[in-house]
């Protein structure tokens, strides 16, 4: 096949093993030698290791502990605080003690819960809440930026009114199809440690550091990977760290494989988040001065929060020209299980926060908050809020207008108003989200530390294979990036081929993360293809490799969070209508709309598919999805119990693309991944709020939260 | 290497309860719950602690029949079957649609449902409304008990080793006249969990209410149904006044007792109950169907 217009969409170069089931993922291989590995898990939220006792194992199990660790014991992330087996304090409840290995799962269970770790209990902080209450002890991180707190304080002495708000998101979790899953392979000379994952730099880094070992001693090997949503991030090296130890050490390969119960009670999720807003307001109910605190709650460890706040405070201002804004933020420690990367990794929780506010803001100016939200939009040109710059085109404007005319939203809102007096069940609403997402790593990532490189090679036959360390993991690269190459290189699809990425064979092209792969690698891949057609020569073997090269922009200083944050922007708008049962709270999503701007789709299905699933779990996360936690414990251990939406619960969704090709993206492609995500719970909540005409200071707005509410209007009434 | 089991899986039905005469045995209709109950750790077959006899294949087991006014559902009928059968009544095929998703739907029995007795389950409330008697056949024969009595709480119920919940009966089902309301709240529309559930019933004539009928699920360790409240309603005149009204949803008030638990709270279970009843007993119009 050869590729005309690169939009247009052709069949997946997964899609036969997908849909015949053939695929092997992790957990159907098994190997020679093989045994399987189980954790004993800290049963406490915080405390002092004081003694193990592991019962006498029989012929052929052992035991896997800290002490078998040849390098230092922490997984390799950023700061040093995640320990690969905690062996003097464990810090939540799920934290890995030890692991058994042996061939049968049955008789690891029952040694399992023979294992006695007495523990000296300490007092341990449960919630966000908590947590700010002592903050000085608990933050892990913190920045802060923006207009000078004296001269926003001289306009709030001057303004009409200060409206205060705090807001509040809960967790999310990934749900990805297939849960997690490591297996280590021991052979004499390496150690291949294959599995579901997203970062195989980040895995063979965490693993050059746990085994002390040599560049050459230790591969990483993508295997089919189920979903990751930001899930199979960083989580994943710990369980890299553990099979890997373990196979050194027993001279076996080892597998360690979660059922969905541990996936959801022991990885990470969305950081659950706090905001406080302070508004500074004229007589007419135009903005004077902002101020936002932001507040994650980071569990037990650091992880990657750091970069999980820096894009919750990039994105904190939403899309808005805010005058006089100011922001801060930090991440506190609790004794729950860490959080970490998640699709939008901290703009879903301000996005949320923003077009919240956003919105019952423009009730002090008596406009629809819609037409509130349009008088702020940034526009090409206007500075960022670090001083950074919108250089390019911005078309939100039109994509507002579009969906105003294909909603036929001002009818729609007479509409429902009408009904709503009508029917006393049921109310109707509609309501709206604009938003944006930068591109690629925050800051100078990926120049100062991702620095990318890919490979191209051409065999004698003149296949081109893709050599780079990305995983698809359902979103698509491998039909993606090989459509990029095909097209630069003018070959039929079927020549490039893309295979699954092994650390022996790529060099580093970063991590599957921050909407980075179609822009930032894909970029460098059609640079690639374009140098090697310059050189082809036909009949022999020939490799090229191309490196990243940094946008010219303004530069980014993360001490004082100032320049361009991203080298490119994605854009979208959300409208949602809803009907909510106003006897049990129950809201039913009854019309979606989505207009992106993602410079150019490399394949519109592909994207299709990104909008439709991103724009679910969007929207779940405003008003379906709900985890909580009770003395540090996940209470939600299986997706039934959680709630996930599922075919039932999505309506089809009206999408359209707006394309605006963006120079260093290849084919003009920009981001595309976490940008559908965002704009689904805030304009969720805007409808229910709409339906019902009250506010709500949280998501998700359960039919709980809804109930509650209506039942403080009727009490309020009768007083 | 897994453990030996013992499963049966007998032609007929006689052989079937033979055997369960002889041998306490776990029956597995269509298995939905049962594996879920004695599910074991990933990668480790599921632990069923006794012989296992399967059932879900026996014809007796599957009829479905008119007799006189009453509607006789054989206990292994699928969901799906159900749902395809047009004997089976509109509210209890609304109910069933709220049940899992078709794959499980495709396995899961009417039988099992009761059976499995979960204050949860989704078939229980309008069993309870419409008065449902289960029969239970053993080599001894038959016997007759309504399943009020059966059910005796989560996961307990009033069934003899030897015996197999054979028809379910619903006596006057198929007479004219009664309205039938079901509700489930879950929180999502398929595959969920119901955190509170409602079924109410109505006859009218000449303007009175002739039989009025309520139960609620997921609000207590079974279904809530009180005979007594219901009485006072009887011979009353329809349209409810709003006095009736409040003095019923506040006895419901005094014996709706839900827990807090990882799907909701007792709070909204409870306001979400009387809601329910409320609209139910206010809706002044009814279709009969
Ligand atoms: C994913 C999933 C979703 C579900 N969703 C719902 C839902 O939305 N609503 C709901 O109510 N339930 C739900 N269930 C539970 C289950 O599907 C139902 O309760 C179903 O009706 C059970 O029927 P079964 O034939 O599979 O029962 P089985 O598992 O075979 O049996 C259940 C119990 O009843 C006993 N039993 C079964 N038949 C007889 C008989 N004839 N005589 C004597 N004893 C018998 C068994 O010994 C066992 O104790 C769900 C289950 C799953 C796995």
């Amino acid at each position: 096949m050869r590729l005309k217009d690169i939009s247009t969409p052709v069949p997946k170069k997964d899609h036969k093993d997908k849909v015949s089931g053939q695929l092997p993922y992790i957990s159907d291989v098994k190997v020679d030698n093989m045994v399987y590995g189980v954790l004993y898990r800290s049963p406490i939220a915080y405390g002092k290791i004081k003694s193990i006792y592991v019962p006498t194992l029989p012929e052929g199990y052992d035991v896997v502990g800290a002490e078998d660790i040849p390098g230092p014991n922490y997984v390799k992330i950023i700061k040093q605080d995640q320990p690969i087996f905690a062996n003097e304090w464990v810090n939540y409840i799920g934290e890995p003690i030890l692991m058994l290995v042996g061939k049968d799962l049955n008789t690891l269970y029952g040694l399992r819960d023979k294992v006695k770790v007495e523990f000296e209990e300490h007092q341990p902080i449960y919630t966000l809440d908590e947590a700010i209450d002592q903050i000085s002890s608990a933050s892990f991180v913190s920045y802060e930026f923006g207009k000078g707190l004296d001269i926003i304080s001289a306009i709030e002495q001057d303004a009409h009114q200060i409206v205060e708000e705090e807001y509040t998101t809960g967790y999310q979790e990934h749900v990805y199809l297939e849960p997690q899953g490591m297996l280590a392979v021991y052979k004499d000379d390496e150690i291949v440690v294959h599995g579901s994952m997203q970062a195989l730099y980040y895995i063979k880094n965490a693993l050059l550091s746990a085994l002390a070992c040599g560049d050459d001693e230790v591969r990483v090997v993508q295997s089919p990977t189920g979903g990751g949503f930001g899930g199979k991030e960083e989580f994943p090296s710990m369980m890299a760290c553990h099979v890997a130890i373990a196979a050194n050490a027993v001279k076996k390969s080892v597998m360690l494989v979660f059922d969905r119960h541990e996936d959801m009670v022991v990885t990470t999720k969305r950081h659950p988040a706090k905001f406080k807003y302070r508004t500074a307001l004229d007589k007419e109910g135009n903005i004077l001065s902002m101020c936002v605190d932001v507040f994650l709650d980071g569990g037990a460890n650091e992880g990657l929060s750091s970069v999980v706040l820096q894009r919750s405070l990039l994105n904190s201002a939403g899309v808005y020209n805010i005058p006089h804004f100011h922001a801060k933020g930090h991440v506190l420690k609790t004794n729950t299980v860490p959080n970490g990367a998640f699709r939008g990794f901290g703009a879903p929780q301000s996005f949320a926060g923003i077009e919240s506010h956003m919105g019952h803001l423009s009730k002090y100016a008596q406009l629809d908050p819609l037409e509130y939200k349009r008088k702020y939009l940034v526009k090409q040109g206007d500075p960022t809020i670090t001083k950074g710059n919108f250089r390019d085109p911005i078309l939100m404007e039109e994509m507002i207008e579009d969906l105003l005319d294909a909603s036929d939203y001002n009818k729609k809102k007479e509409e429902f108003q009408r009904f709503n007096q009508q029917n006393l069940r049921y109310k109707k609403g509609i309501g709206t989200s604009v938003f944006l997402h930068g591109c690629g790593f925050t800051g100078s990532g990926e120049r100062d530390h991702i620095k990318a490189t890919v490979k191209l090679v051409k065999s004698k036959d003149g296949k081109v294979l893709l050599k780079i360390s990305n995983s698809d993991m359902g979103q698509g690269i491998y039909t993606t990036l090989s459509k990029i190459v095909a097209k630069e290189l003018d070959l039929p699809l079927e020549q490039v081929s893309y295979p699954d990425p092994d650390t022996k064979e790529v060099p580093d092209s970063g991590p599957t993360v921050a909407s980075r792969t179609t822009m930032i690698v894909g970029k460098l891949l059609e640079r690639a293809a374009k140098k090697l057609k310059a050189e082809w020569k036909s009949g022999e073997e020939q490799e090229v490799f191309e490196h990243y090269v940094h946008r010219e922009m303004i530069p980014w200083d993360e001490k004082t969070f100032t320049g361009d944050a991203y080298p490119a922007y994605s854009w979208g708008v959300n409208f949602v209508e809803v009907e909510v049962d106003t006897l049990t709270g129950i809201v039913k999503l009854e019309k979606v709309y989505g207009n992106y701007e993602v410079g150019k789709a490399i394949d519109d299905r592909i994207m299709k598919g990104q909008i439709d699933g991103g724009l679910a779990q969007g929207l779940a996360y405003g008003y379906l999805e709900k985890m909580t936690t009770k003395q540090g414990k996940i209470q939600q251990k299986s997706i039934s119990d959680y709630g996930p939406p599922t075919s039932l619960d999505v309506v089809p969704i009206e999408s359209k693309l707006f394309d605006n090709p963006y120079a260093d993206g290849p084919s003009g492609a920009k981001g595309a991944g976490e940008l559908t995500l965002i704009g689904g719970a805030p304009a969720v909540q805007s409808a229910i709020e709409d339906a019902l005409q009250t506010s709500f200071q949280q998501i998700p707005v359960t039919a709980e939260v809804i109930m509650e509410s209506l039942e403080r209007k009727l009490v309020n009434r009768v007083d | 290497m897994p453990e030996k089991i013992t499963a049966y899986r007998f032609d007929y039905l006689d052989e079937t309860l033979s055997q369960l005469n002889k041998e306490d045995c776990a029956i597995v209709a269509g298995g939905t719950d049962v594996m879920v109950l004695h599910k074991s750790g990933r990668g480790v077959p599921p632990k069923i602690p006794k012989p296992v006899v399967f059932i879900d294949h026996l014809s007796e087991l599957k009829r479905v029949y008119q007799k006189d006014k009453d509607l006789h559902i054989g206990s292994c009928s699928t969901y799906g079957e159900l749902l395809e059968n047009p004997l089976i009544p509109i509210a209890l095929k609304n109910a069933i649609k709220t049940i899992a998703a078709p794959a499980i739907r495709n396995r899961g029995t009417l039988g099992g449902n009761i059976c499995n007795a979960s204050p949860a389950g989704d078939t229980l409330p309008l069993l309870y409304v419409y008065n449902a008697k289960l029969l239970l056949r053993s080599v001894n024969g038959d016997r007759v008990v309504a399943i009020s009595d059966f059910i005796q709480a989560p996961r307990r119920i009033g069934r003899n080793h030897n015996e197999i919940l054979a028809e379910i009966i619903l006596p006057s089902v198929l007479e004219e006249g009664s309205h039938v309301v079901f509700e489930k709240i879950g929180n999502r529309n398929a595959d969920a969990i119901a955190k509170v559930s409602f079924a109410g019933y109505i006859r009218i004539s000449n303007e009175r209410i002739d039989d009025i009928r309520f139960a609620f699920g997921a609000v207590g360790p079974t279904m809530v149904r009180s005979i007594d409240i219901e009485k006072k309603l009887l011979g009353k005149p329809f349209p409810l006044s709003e006095t009736d009204i409040d003095s019923i949803v506040a006895d419901f008030d005094q014996i709706i007792r839900p827990i807090d638990d990882q799907r909701s709270t007792a709070v909204y279970r409870k306001t979400v109950a009387l809601n329910l009843l409320r609209y139910f007993l206010n809706t002044s119009q009814y279709q009969p169907n």
